[in-house]
């Protein structure tokens, strides 16, 4: 609902916007993008930014393979649509505490996305009166959903390592304006601080 | 139109990063495959960690940091999602009406 306000506040229409929900389904990088709508930016650098933004799914994608590898190609690109962080977060959580099969991600993914775009119809057409989200601490919701996750698919001493290196990491790029790739590129290293480590 | 041409590209772009590693076929040796399976969890940490330390896109020592260990102590010994983040929101709103 946030995004559709916010949105329409910057210049894009109703149909727009929820169109944009509907395709694109990138939280982070859709509000992104209506900054750059909102200083007149062109269509190159939204795309761009966009790209750059969304570069994490590469790894997450790469990481859920191995639980998808069964599955026809077709099926595997509908998968992929659907590969937001949260799902990512459910699905690759699941798998660590043993889960099989594509249902519970689908499941999550789907109805994500379903919601997502709803959402973004009832803001765009609605517009605001909505009480503020962080007065109910609504907006900490996500970040705890992803502790939870991580902190009930620690297996290994090397778990822990990896997580509080990746979270540090993430943490002072996004401190130091670094926010676009931070978790792609804590992500990407906090294995390799592990393994240099010689944690098992 | 130019807007259009913006919510094209962005879907495309999205829908690469998403589905280059799933369609393509490889075997990955064992090096690669230790890597892609420690990726899930450092990948979910880090999305934790931007949220938790820079909630404002700037490192700030907030209500966030507060709840964290009652987040991470719920989901510990609850072993349960939900219970945690309820937790947290409930700690995070409390504190965010104590005037500072």
């Amino acid at each position: 609902m946030p995004f559709g306000v916010l949105a329409r506040e910057a210049g894009l229409d109703a149909v727009q916007t929820s169109v944009m929900s509907l395709v694109v389904l990138a939280g982070a990088a859709q509000f992104a993008s209506i900054e750059l709508f909102r200083s007149a930016a062109g269509p190159l650098l939204v795309v761009v930014t966009t790209l750059l933004i969304n570069l994490r799914h590469l790894l997450m994608a790469a990481s859920l393979r191995p639980y998808f590898a069964d599955r026809p190609l077709p099926q595997r690109l509908g998968l992929a649509f659907v590969l937001t962080d949260e799902a990512f977060a459910m699905g690759a959580g699941w798998y660590r505490r043993g889960g099989r099969g594509v249902a519970y991600y689908a499941g999550f993914g789907i109805t994500l996305w379903i919601g997502w775009t709803a959402g973004t119809v009832i803001g765009a057409v609605g517009g605001g009166g909505l009480p503020d989200p962080r007065s109910l601490g609504m907006d900490f919701a996500i970040t705890a959903l992803f502790m939870a996750i991580v902190v009930v698919g620690i297996k290994r001493p090397r778990d822990v390592v990896i997580a509080l290196a990746a979270a540090v990491i993430a943490g002072l790029l996004r401190g130091a304006g670094l926010a676009l790739v931070a978790v792609v590129i804590a992500g990407a290293l906090a294995p390799l601080a592990a393994r240099l480590g010689r944690v098992r | 139109m130019t807007e259009w041409l913006a919510i094209a590209g962005a879907a495309v772009a999205t829908y690469l990063t998403r589905s280059l590693p799933l369609a393509a076929t490889f075997r990955p040796s064992d090096r690669v495959r230790g890597y892609l399976e420690d990726l899930p969890i450092s990948i979910i940490a880090a999305l934790a960690g931007a949220g938790l330390l820079a909630p404002q896109q700037r490192l700030a020592f907030g209500p966030e940091i507060v709840a964290a260990p009652l987040v991470v102590a719920v989901a510990w010994w609850r072993r349960n999602l939900l219970l945690a983040v309820i937790a947290g929101v409930v700690v995070v709103a409390v504190l965010r009406r104590i005037p500072a």
